[in-house]
């Protein structure tokens, strides 16, 4: 990665945004789950940010099969 | 119908696109005209960038300690009030340079979205309608021409975008480094202009890390010490107050409605631009190499977009944005127009693209009439002028268009009975002589009384040539926050020490309304600019 010439592959970038993707949506419902107290549960912000981490895990995945292609 | 017979039908249909957005252009300019004129607030806000612009060109700054006389300070980074404070040295406290600067910077952002274009499809007609674009929006109408430092901004990032989109293709290793250099400055002279330009710096540096990491860490810690370096030495040389009035202050909840309807509007008002810059997007993730221009986009909708629903947002909040989604539907139009398009052979382009590529030459005939419609529906959808003057009243009769605004002002955003989305600016129309004399008037009583007074628009003192007490808007940020306690100025509130306080949407913290309801009256209500000011006068 250090390397000069060196540039991201659509299957690596897929990858990174798979692992993203899914740390997001790990945390968001974590933190619903740490904070089990509180009323109301699961807000339109949670889900909004679970719809974009989701998709970010979709985008990921359909990267990945495409290889080496730079990305 | 014949190929020629059809080019010749795009042509005419490009010519009618182009007269569109030079009609929108010209509406602009009216409106630009109308505003440079006006000598006091149009936007609530402008009298305060003033204010800011005054203090920075008398070497003073304008992150000050609100809880000590006058209440004032700002909550906005400096680089826009620093470019306009040699005016004031030559003309004084005015708005009118303020909102010139503000209408070249978009003329500037349009010429390098027209370039960017050019750039990458050769296509002179689309490059003139992409820049056009970007003026005819609604949005950038309302903003374009205020004392604001927001459109600033966006030619920053504009400026950075376009200059770092080829900086990988840069051969010559001098050039490229020139061109980083200033690339880098233009994003930390767009930060410093607005705190919102953070989505450019991500942009950039995300599209420089998967082109090249080793170039973009090195670059981004550069750049980053050098952002920092600034910030420091102004939260140094302002005691702190820099980063409590402009950062901490700022951050505000979002009201996940508000950002929905904006983003509705958003799509309704450029969705003719949009779709063809999704399809971009999607095209560069799946069959070609991911532009700058594909993540400034994608970033710019999501976290600006997002963003419109905080407390001081609004649709101004897409305007970075709606650059994007003029280069990037730019770059569809000129590259569908002359048939450049290319895609890499993977298991999508099997699925999608090899079964349609029989069907190419159906599609370069479609895109040859679909393409000039497209900003001739842009065009439409975006329609906004007044229909009370001459010539565009004339227009406005012919075309069957009636105002929905303020002073018989028309404006597509709007519902035909003027309703309009949760925290769009409802601005846009013109300024008449009646509103100038309800503005001197309000000043005539400001200097009828020797005591000092606080109005919510800044103008009023400025004009009358006293000291501007107090900023509401950051009273309030600071309040929402909890870091405004409001005693002195509660205090003297409390002994009648102001001669009068003018208000219009009462934007002040509770406790200081509550304090000005229990000890001034009401005497009487002005209206400037649609907008119902009310004078207040001490209890007796």
């Amino acid at each position: 990665m250090w390397r000069s010439d060196f540039t991201f592959s659509k299957r690596l970038l897929g990858t990174l945004l798979v692992a993203l993707g899914l740390l997001a949506a790990g945390g968001i419902i974590a933190v619903d789950l740490l904070d089990a107290g509180r009323e109301g549960g699961f807000g339109p912000a949670q889900q909004l940010a679970l719809v974009v981490s989701s998709s970010l895990v979709l985008l990921g995945a359909t990267l990945i099969p495409l290889g080496n292609d730079p990305a | 119908m014949p190929l020629p017979l059809l080019q010749r039908a795009s042509r005419a249909l490009l010519i009618l696109a182009l007269i569109l957005l030079i009609f929108h252009l010209a509406v602009y300019l009216v409106y630009a005209a109308n505003l440079i004129a006006f000598p006091f607030d149009y936007d609530q806000g402008e009298g305060f960038e003033l204010v800011d612009t005054v203090m920075f060109s008398r070497g003073e700054w304008p992150y000050q300690d609100t809880e000590a006389f006058p209440f004032y300070s700002s909550n906005y980074p400096p680089l826009y009030h620093v470019i306009a404070a040699p005016f004031v040295w030559l003309f004084g406290p005015a708005y009118w340079y303020g909102r010139l600067l503000s209408l070249l910077s978009t003329f500037v952002t349009s010429g390098a979205i027209g370039y960017a274009v050019y750039r990458e499809s050769r296509h002179r007609w689309i490059a003139i309608l992409a820049g056009l674009a970007y003026l005819a929006s609604n949005t950038i109408y309302h903003v374009g021409p205020l004392f604001r430092q927001h459109i600033s901004m966006v030619m920053f990032e504009t400026l950075a975008v376009v200059l770092l989109a080829g900086i990988n293709e840069v051969q010559d290793k001098g050039r490229r480094r020139g061109l980083l250099i200033l690339g880098a400055g233009l994003i930390i002279a767009a930060g410093y202009t607005k705190q919102l330009a953070v989505v450019t710096a991500l942009a950039a540096g995300v599209f420089m890390f998967i082109r090249q990491p080793r170039r973009a860490i090195l670059w981004g810690l550069a750049s980053a010490a050098a952002g920092i370096a600034i910030f420091a030495w102004m939260t140094w040389a302002t005691d702190g107050e820099w980063w409590q009035q402009a950062i901490l202050a700022n951050v505000n909840e979002i009201k996940i409605l508000q950002s929905l309807a904006l983003f509705q509007q958003w799509f309704g008002l450029h969705g003719f631009l949009i779709v063809p810059a999704a399809l971009v997007v999607v095209y560069e993730f799946y069959f070609n190499r991911i532009s700058i221009y594909t993540l400034w986009f994608v970033l710019a909708v999501a976290v600006n977009g997002a963003a419109s629903g905080t407390w001081g947002g609004g649709d101004s909040y897409f305007a970075t944005a709606i650059a994007a989604t003029c280069i990037l539907s730019g770059i569809f139009a000129g590259r569908s127009l002359r048939g450049t398009w290319q895609f890499r052979s993977n298991y999508l382009s099997r699925l999608f693209i090899d079964p349609a590529r029989r069907f190419a030459p159906q599609l370069s005939v479609f895109a040859l009439i679909a393409i000039p419609v497209l900003y001739l529906g842009y065009g439409r959808a975006v329609l906004k002028m007044p229909t009370n003057l001459p010539v565009f009243e004339q227009i406005a009769q012919v075309f069957q268009i009636y105002p929905n605004a303020q002073n018989g002002f028309y404006d597509s955003a709007r519902t035909q009975d003027g309703q309009y989305a949760a925290g769009y600016a409802a601005i846009g129309h013109l300024t008449t002589e009646e509103d100038i004399a309800a503005g001197y008037r309000i000043v005539e009583m400001i200097q009828a009384d020797a005591r000092p007074s606080i109005t919510e628009d800044a103008a009023f003192n400025i004009v009358a040539g006293r000291e501007v007490i107090t900023n509401p808007t950051q009273l309030l940020n600071l309040d929402l926050r909890g870091i405004f306690r409001g005693d002195e100025l509660i205090g003297m509130i409390e002994e009648q020490a102001f001669g009068l306080i003018v208000l219009r949407a009462q934007f002040y913290p509770e406790r200081v309304l509550i304090a000005m309801g229990q000890h001034y009256e009401q005497s009487e209500t002005v209206t400037m600019n649609g907008f119902e000011y009310i004078i207040l006068r001490p209890k007796t």
